[in-house]
């Protein structure tokens, strides 16, 4: 039990840091501190933590949006206009990244590459990974090319409205692997999730060069 | 940045796009993908009895450096033996087409895509060897 109880109380002394300005105890993802009020770094978080969630694929995108803006507007360059030029540093930091959390987490394919990357496999180490799925590449080399050979913005569209209804169904898929802790499914679904993501655009693409051309 | 004249005088004038036969047993197909950027890459070769490469085609969806890359491979490995093809290093791929270092990852691409179909043309001579054995 003592060791259970020496354990919990490390891990809670790691969570607490010191405030910058009056040495006083702040918790790792405090914007100020409570006895001061002296703005803080931004300590080494993940993404998920830094915005109050935990690392889950499902997110609610009205709470990620709440809990942004509500710190972006303590965090507010004007309410730092007369505070020294420290904490005016100390303040965009902060801003810059909330900014990447938020980012990260509100793009279903960003935060599902960030979180198989948390749970320690990374889909694209150096951006340079090729990929050899026959079914994947088949299945996307089938409908790239229907898109090129497509000649009006009806069939286009035909073809984006397809896409999007697979872009969704492999978002549930995405989801149900998180859910499930099945990584390999997860990862598989994200990447199959990139080609969809790619396809939707490319439809968007060709459809607004259609209508240009018919104008 | 400017990209090498024969970089983009192969993305404007690809040559050898198009399809072979894929159940035909002298062809091999090579189908890769980038899934950083969303990229798709056939590459297929047409193997003659001496094991020589008489004929290569592509199609690519991706960027101009994906497609130079495909297209510049095809042109090479005509006439090559399989083991010649097989040995073509992306790095001769990105020399020759003075690709940018973000672009790099275009040119293992196109490696990876040839070994895929003289690898995929093997698997084929091997299941004709055994169906007549």
């Amino acid at each position: 039990m003592d060791e259970v109880r020496q354990y919990e109380s490390a891990a809670a002394a790691r969570a607490v840091v010191a405030c910058w300005s009056c040495r006083g105890p702040i918790g790792p993802s405090a914007l100020f501190c409570a006895t001061c009020r002296a703005v803080q770094p931004p300590g080494a978080l993940d993404h998920f933590a830094r915005l109050g969630f935990p690392p889950a694929f499902a997110v609610d995108e009205a709470e990620i949006d709440r809990h942004y803006f509500a710190a972006q507007r303590l965090l507010h360059p004007d309410r730092f206009a007369t505070r020294t030029a420290r904490e005016r540093a100390i303040s965009q930091s902060q801003a810059v990244s909330l900014n990447e959390a938020y980012e990260t987490l509100k793009d279903p394919l960003m935060r599902a590459n960030y979180l198989l990357k948390l749970k320690g496999i990374d889909v694209n180490p150096d951006g340079c990974n090729t990929i050899r799925d026959p079914t994947l590449l088949m299945e996307q080399m089938e409908q790239r090319e229907a898109l090129q050979a497509a000649e009006t913005a009806e069939d286009v569209a035909r073809l984006a409205r397809g896409a999007k209804d697979q872009l969704e169904a492999c978002l549930k898929r995405v989801a149900a692997a998180f859910v499930a802790d099945d990584l390999a499914v997860a990862e598989s679904e994200t990447t199959r999730l990139k080609y969809l993501v790619k396809l939707v655009e490319e439809a968007r693409l060709r459809r607004a060069k259609l209508i240009r051309v018919n104008d | 940045m400017a990209y090498s004249e024969k970089l983009i005088d192969h993305f404007e004038h690809p040559r050898n796009v198009g399809a072979l036969d894929k159940n035909d047993p002298s062809v091999g197909t090579g189908l890769v993908g980038a899934p950083a950027c969303g990229d798709v890459m056939k590459l297929q070769i047409h193997v003659g009895p001496d094991g020589v490469i008489k004929d290569a085609k592509f199609k690519t969806f991706g960027c101009g450096s994906a497609i130079a890359s495909s297209s510049l491979v095809t042109e090479w490995v005509k006439g090559k033996s399989l083991d010649e093809a097989a040995s073509i290093r992306n790095t001769q791929i990105a020399q020759h087409l003075a690709l940018p270092p973000v672009k790099i990852h275009c040119s293992v691409l196109a490696e990876d895509a040839i070994k895929a179909a003289v690898a995929d043309y093997r698997s084929k001579q091997n299941q004709e060897k055994s169906a007549a054995e």
